[in-house]
C-alpha cells in the first residue's frame, strides 16, 4: 500500500462568535474577553472530515493540534469525538502577544517534530478572514502549500488538489508529500455519537510548551514579533448616502434643496369637516400611518 | 444603552473625547474688558457638567484689527491666561475638553468699535456691515500669521485641549478662499492653490507654534450658497488640500455666509438637521473626523447620524444653550426630562445680535449658571401654600420651581390643557415646534409635585377661601383692539380668533400690522394657506420687522411671496369702514402724508399687539399676604420674559 503510516496532522482554531456585540479593551489593543463566545472554526472541521475520511478509507492517523489555552481542550474532545486519533494542545505564556511570524515559527517547529505525511486546516476564518499563520509554517519547514483546495486525491508520491483560482475558475495542481492543504469547501462534518462523546470526555490530551518544542523564548511571542499593536479601534462606518446638493445647481436651488430635505415637512393638512367626518377621517389616517388596524 | 454611538470616545488629534457631543462655538457677549471672565467659566462649565464631551469657546479675536463685537476676547493679550486656566481647569474637573476658537473676522465687522479700518483680502465691503476694507498687503498677511501663532501659545499656556480656527461663514479665511471676496492679482489670488495661500499660512504658522502634540482644527464653511460663491463640491476639493497638508486633526463645519445668515443659525422654519448632506458630502472626501452642525437638538437624531456615518462628531449649540445636561439625560434614557431647543432664535441670536448677552427663551439660567444653574436650588426654609393662577409657561415655571422647593403648589388655569397663550401662538404656520415649550414644562410641573387643576376659571372669592399665603397672578394677555372708528363689529377679528378658528374668514381678507412679529406674519401665513387672497398694511418700513433679529425674516417673507399675499407698508391706518363683504381701510402714509384706501376686502384682522388680562390681580390686591404677578399680565412681552418671571418668583417666594 502506498499510503502506509499516512499521519495527518489537523490544525484546529476558534474563532470569536460574530453575532454578540464585541468591545474594545481599556487599553485599546484589541477586544474584551467578556462576553465573547468562542466556538471552533467551521472551515478547520472541514479539514478535519476531510481527515477523518481518509482515515475511514486508508486507516491513516488523524492528529488534531490546538494552539491556545486550556478551554481550547474542549475543541480537541470535539475531534476525539469525531475520530481523532490523538489530541495537542500546544501552549505556554511565552507565546502570547506573537505576530503571525513569530506563530508560524511554533507551526513550523511542531510539524517538523510530528513529521506528518499532510497538514489540513482551514483556509478562511469564519470572524476575520485569512490566517496566513499555515502558510509561513509551510514555507518555514520548507514544504508545499495548496490554499482555496475544495477537494483532494491522493497520488503515489503526492496529493492532487482542486483549488478555487481566478474568477470562480478552479485549478488542478500537484504536490509531493508531506503537504500543507487549507480547505475552502469540503465535505460537512459528521455528528459525533454519544458514545463517542462520553469516550472523548477521557481522551488523553497531550500538553505540549515551549520546552517541547526547543525553540528559544525570543524567537517566539510579543518578543519575537516582528509586528507591534499600538492601537485597536472599529474602522468608521461608510456614510449612508444622502443627497448633496449639487454645485452645479444656483445657489437660490441648491438652498431649497437642503430646506425641503429635512426630516418632515413642516406643513400638515387642513381639514374642514364636520364632527362625524372627522372621526372617520381620523381613523382613515391612523390607519393608513399604520397607528390603527 | 440607547445611543452607542454618541457615547463612544472619539479621538482629535492626541485628544480623546468622550462622546460625540461638541457644545459649538458662538458669542456670548459674557466676556468682560476683552477678557475671559467667570460667567463664561461657569457658562461652558455647566455644560461640561450636563454631559457634553467637548466644548469649543466662542470665537477669540487674534489682532485688533479684528473687533466686529464689542465683548469678544483678545486672544493677542498675555493677560487672558489666568483667566483661561480658570476656565479649562473649571471644565477639566467634569471630564470636558475645551478647545478655542480663534477668528479673524476680515471685512465681516467694521471699525466703528476698533477705530482702524477692517483688513480684507480685496476691497469688497461685507453685505451685513457695509464698511470698505483695506485690501491686506503682504506684510499685513504675514503679521495676521505672525498674531495667529501668538494666540496660540496663549491658548496653549492657558491650559486648553486644543484650537479650532474659524474658516467658516465669518472669518477672513473664507474671504481669501471665496471668489466673492478675493479679486487679488498677487500670490494670494487668483487660482485655488492663490486663495488657499494665506489660510494655509495660519494653520501652519499655528501648528508651528503649537508643535504637533497639541490638537488642531478648521472649521470650514461647507456651501458659501451663493451665486459665485464657494459651493460643496470646491469645498470638498479645499478640504482635501487641507487634510492633505497633514497639519490638522479635524474638521468642522458651518454653512452660508452674511449674505444668507438665516442658513447659518436655522429657525424652526427651517428642517432638523439641514446641513447633514454637506457633512456628509465632505465627508467622503477627507479622512479626518467631520463635525456636523445645524439644528440637531435631538440624540435620536444625532445617533442616526453617526451611525448613517454621515458625520464622526455632532455639533450643538442652541440645544445645549436651552439644556445643558441633554448629554447626561439622554445617556440615562431620561428623555422626557430633556427641555428641547425650539429654534425660536430669540433669546440666543436674537440677543446676541443686538449686543445684549446671550440669553435663551427656554433657559434663564444661560450666563447665570453661578447663582442660577444645577445644584443652586435650595429648599424654602418655609413651606407654604402657594397658588399660581394661569398655566402658561410663565405659570407652569413660577409653579414648578415653587413646588420643587418644597412649597405646596396648586396650578389654576380656565383651559382644559396647560400652555396658555402658547397653544394658540404654535397653530400659526410653521410655528408648530413653539408648542414644545409645553411639551418641556408639562411633566415637570407635575414632577415638581404641583396640583393642577384645569378647566378651572379662578375667581377672587375661591383662590381666598383657599388661604394660601402666595398667590402668583399669571393671567396672560388679550388682543387689543384698533383705537380707531369702525375697527369692530362683524368681519373685523383678532389674530388669535383666527389661529384658533374663530373667525369667518371671507376670500379677500386685510391683515392690519402692528406687530411686525410671528404674530402677524404667521397668521398671514395661516390664512394664505387657507385659499384667501391676503393683503397685509403695516406701518413699518416692511413686513415682519420685528423678525430680522431672529433671522426669520427672510423666509417668512420668501413663504409669503411665494402664497400670494401683497404688502403695504408705511401705512397709518386711521379707518375701518363698510359693510361686512365690502370693508374698506383708509390711511396715510406716514412717510409722504398722503391718505389712500384699500378695499373692498371680506375680512378684516387686526395684529395690534396684547394688552394685559388684570382684573384677578387688581381684585386680589391687599387681600393676600404675598401677591405677584408675572408675564404678560403685568405687561405683555414676549415668552422669554414670562418664562424669566415665572422662574425668578419660583425661587423666590
Amino acid at each position: 500500500m502506498p499510503y502506509k503510516n499516512l499521519h495527518i496532522l489537523v490544525l484546529l482554531r476558534e474563532i470569536n462568535d460574530s453575532r454578540p456585540p464585541a468591545r474594545v479593551t481599556a487599553r485599546g489593543a484589541g477586544i474584551s474577553d467578556r462576553g465573547l463566545r468562542r466556538v471552533p472554526n467551521p472551515a478547520d472541521l472541514i479539514a478535519l472530515e476531510e481527515a477523518l475520511r481518509l482515515k475511514d478509507s486508508l486507516g491513516a492517523t488523524v492528529t488534531a493540534l490546538a494552539v491556545g489555552p486550556g478551554r481550547l481542550d474542549d475543541t480537541l474532545r470535539l475531534a476525539f469525538s469525531l475520530g481523532a486519533d490523538r489530541g495537542i494542545r500546544f501552549w505556554d505564556h511565552g507565546v502570547e502577544g506573537g505576530d503571525a511570524v513569530a506563530d508560524a515559527r511554533c507551526l513550523a517547529r511542531i510539524v517538523a517534530i510530528l513529521a506528518p505525511t499532510l497538514v489540513f486546516t482551514g483556509h478562511r476564518m469564519q470572524d476575520r478572514g485569512d490566517d496566513p499563520v499555515p502558510a509561513l509554517a509551510a514555507a518555514t519547514a520548507g514544504i508545499p502549500c495548496i490554499t482555496a483546495a475544495v477537494s483532494l486525491a491522493l497520488k503515489q508520491q503526492g496529493v492532487e488538489a482542486l483549488r478555487k483560482s481566478d474568477r470562480g475558475g478552479r485549478q488542478k495542481v500537484e504536490a509531493p508529500f508531506p503537504c500543507t492543504v487549507l480547505f475552502d469547501e469540503g465535505e460537512t462534518p459528521r455528528y459525533p455519537s454519544i458514545e463517542a462523546i462520553t469516550r472523548s470526555l477521557t481522551a488523553p490530551i497531550e500538553e505540549w510548551d515551549l520546552a517541547d518544542l526547543g525553540l528559544p523564548f525570543r524567537e517566539v511571542g510579543a518578543i519575537g514579533a516582528r509586528l507591534a499593536t499600538a492601537e485597536f479601534g472599529l474602522p468608521r462606518p461608510d456614510p449612508v448616502r444622502v443627497v448633496t446638493p449639487d454645485p452645479a445647481l444656483p445657489a437660490f436651488e441648491r438652498i431649497l434643496s437642503l430646506l425641503s430635505g429635512g426630516i418632515k415637512a413642516r406643513e400638515g393638512k387642513t381639514h374642514h369637516l364636520g364632527a362625524e367626518e372627522t372621526a372617520a377621517k381620523l381613523w382613515e389616517i391612523f390607519r393608513e400611518e399604520g397607528l390603527a388596524q | 444603552m440607547m445611543f452607542p454611538n454618541l457615547f463612544s470616545p472619539l479621538k482629535l488629534g492626541t485628544v480623546e473625547v468622550k462622546n460625540r457631543i461638541s457644545f459649538q462655538p458662538h458669542l456670548t457677549n459674557l466676556a468682560v474688558g476683552n477678557l475671559p471672565s467667570e460667567r463664561q467659566m461657569y457658562y461652558w462649565g455647566e455644560r461640561a457638567k450636563g454631559g457634553a464631551g467637548l466644548i469649543i469657546t466662542e470665537e477669540m479675536s487674534v489682532h485688533p484689527t479684528d473687533m466686529a463685537y464689542e465683548k469678544l476676547i483678545d486672544v493677542y493679550h498675555p493677560e487672558v491666561i489666568p483667566g483661561f486656566k480658570k476656565i479649562t481647569d473649571y471644565v477639566h474637573q467634569f471630564d470636558g475638553k475645551i478647545f478655542a476658537q480663534l477668528n479673524h473676522n476680515g471685512q465681516q465687522g467694521d471699525g466703528s468699535i476698533s477705530r482702524l479700518p477692517v483688513w480684507a483680502p480685496s476691497p469688497m465691503p461685507d453685505v451685513l456691515f457695509r464698511e470698505t476694507p483695506k485690501e491686506m498687503e503682504h506684510e499685513d498677511i504675514e503679521e495676521v500669521a505672525s498674531y495667529f501663532a501668538k494666540c496660540a501659545i496663549h491658548v496653549r499656556e492657558g491650559g486648553f485641549d486644543g484650537i479650532e480656527l474659524q474658516f467658516g461663514h465669518s472669518s477672513l479665511a473664507r474671504q481669501f478662499l471665496s471668489p466673492l471676496t478675493n479679486f487679488r492679482g498677487d500670490e494670494y489670488g487668483g487660482s485655488l492653490e492663490n486663495r488657499m495661500r494665506a489660510p494655509l499660512k495660519f494653520i501652519s504658522a499655528v501648528r508651528k507654534a503649537v508643535g504637533n502634540d497639541f490638537t488642531l482644527g478648521i472649521r470650514m464653511c461647507a456651501d458659501e450658497m451663493i451665486p459665485g460663491g464657494l459651493d460643496l463640491g470646491q469645498v470638498q476639493e479645499i478640504c482635501a488640500r487641507f487634510e492633505a497638508s497633514g497639519l490638522i486633526d479635524f474638521m468642522d463645519l458651518s454653512i452660508a455666509t452674511f449674505y444668507n445668515l438665516y442658513l447659518v443659525e436655522g429657525s424652526m422654519h427651517t428642517p432638523l438637521g439641514y446641513t447633514i448632506p454637506l457633512a456628509a458630502g465632505v465627508r467622503e472626501r477627507v479622512k479626518i473626523p467631520v463635525f456636523c452642525t445645524g439644528r440637531i437638538n435631538d440624540p435620536v437624531m444625532a445617533e442616526k447620524v453617526l451611525a448613517n456615518g454621515q458625520a464622526d462628531m455632532i455639533g450643538m449649540c442652541r440645544g445645549l444653550i436651552c439644556d445643558p445636561f441633554l448629554p447626561k439625560k439622554a445617556r440615562d434614557g431620561r428623555m422626557e426630562d430633556i427641555r428641547y431647543c425650539i429654534a425660536c432664535n430669540q433669546g440666543c441670536i436674537g440677543r446676541i445680535g443686538m449686543n445684549k448677552t446671550l440669553g435663551c427663551v427656554q433657559n434663564p439660567a444661560v450666563g447665570r449658571e453661578k447663582e442660577w444653574g444645577e445644584g443652586t436650588l435650595t429648599k424654602a426654609n418655609v413651606r407654604k401654600k402657594v397658588t399660581v393662577v394661569g398655566g402658561g409657561p410663565g405659570g407652569m415655571w413660577a409653579a414648578k420651581m415653587a413646588g420643587r422647593r418644597g412649597h405646596s403648589v396648586t396650578l389654576y388655569d380656565r383651559n382644559e390643557a396647560l400652555g396658555g397663550q402658547v397653544r394658540t401662538a404654535m397653530k400659526g404656520t410653521g410655528r408648530d415646534e413653539f408648542g414644545v415649550i409645553i411639551r418641556n414644562e408639562k411633566d415637570q410641573v407635575h414632577k415638581a409635585g404641583v396640583k393642577v387643576n384645569l378647566g378651572a376659571e379662578a375667581t377672587a372669592e375661591q383662590v381666598l377661601t383657599e388661604k394660601p399665603d402666595v398667590v402668583i397672578i399669571a393671567t396672560g394677555s388679550l388682543p387689543k383692539e384698533h383705537p380707531v372708528g369702525g375697527a369692530d363689529g362683524p368681519a373685523v377679528y383678532n389674530v388669535w380668533q383666527v389661529l384658533d378658528g374663530q373667525a369667518e374668514l371671507g376670500a379677500k381678507v386685510c391683515l392690519i400690522d402692528y406687530d411686525g412679529h410671528h404674530r402677524a406674519s404667521a397668521t398671514a401665513e395661516f390664512m394664505a394657506n387657507l385659499g384667501k387672497t391676503v393683503h397685509v398694511i403695516t406701518s413699518s418700513l416692511f413686513v415682519g420687522a420685528e423678525l430680522g433679529p431672529t433671522q426669520d425674516l427672510y423666509l417668512t417673507r420668501q413663504r409669503l411671496l411665494q402664497k400670494g399675499v401683497t404688502f403695504t407698508p408705511d401705512i397709518a391706518v386711521m379707518e375701518v369702514a363698510g359693510e361686512s363683504g365690502a370693508k374698506t381701510v383708509k390711511g396715510f402714509n406716514v412717510y409722504s402724508n398722503q391718505w389712500q384706501e384699500w378695499g373692498p376686502f371680506d375680512t378684516i384682522v387686526l395684529a395690534m399687539g396684547q394688552r394685559v388680562d388684570d382684573s384677578l390681580y387688581f381684585s386680589l390686591k391687599g387681600k393676600v399676604a404675598e401677591l405677584y404677578r408675572i408675564g404678560d399680565c403685568v405687561a405683555p412681552r414676549k415668552v422669554d420674559m414670562a418664562i424669566w418671571e415665572g422662574h425668578r418668583i419660583g425661587r423666590e417666594i
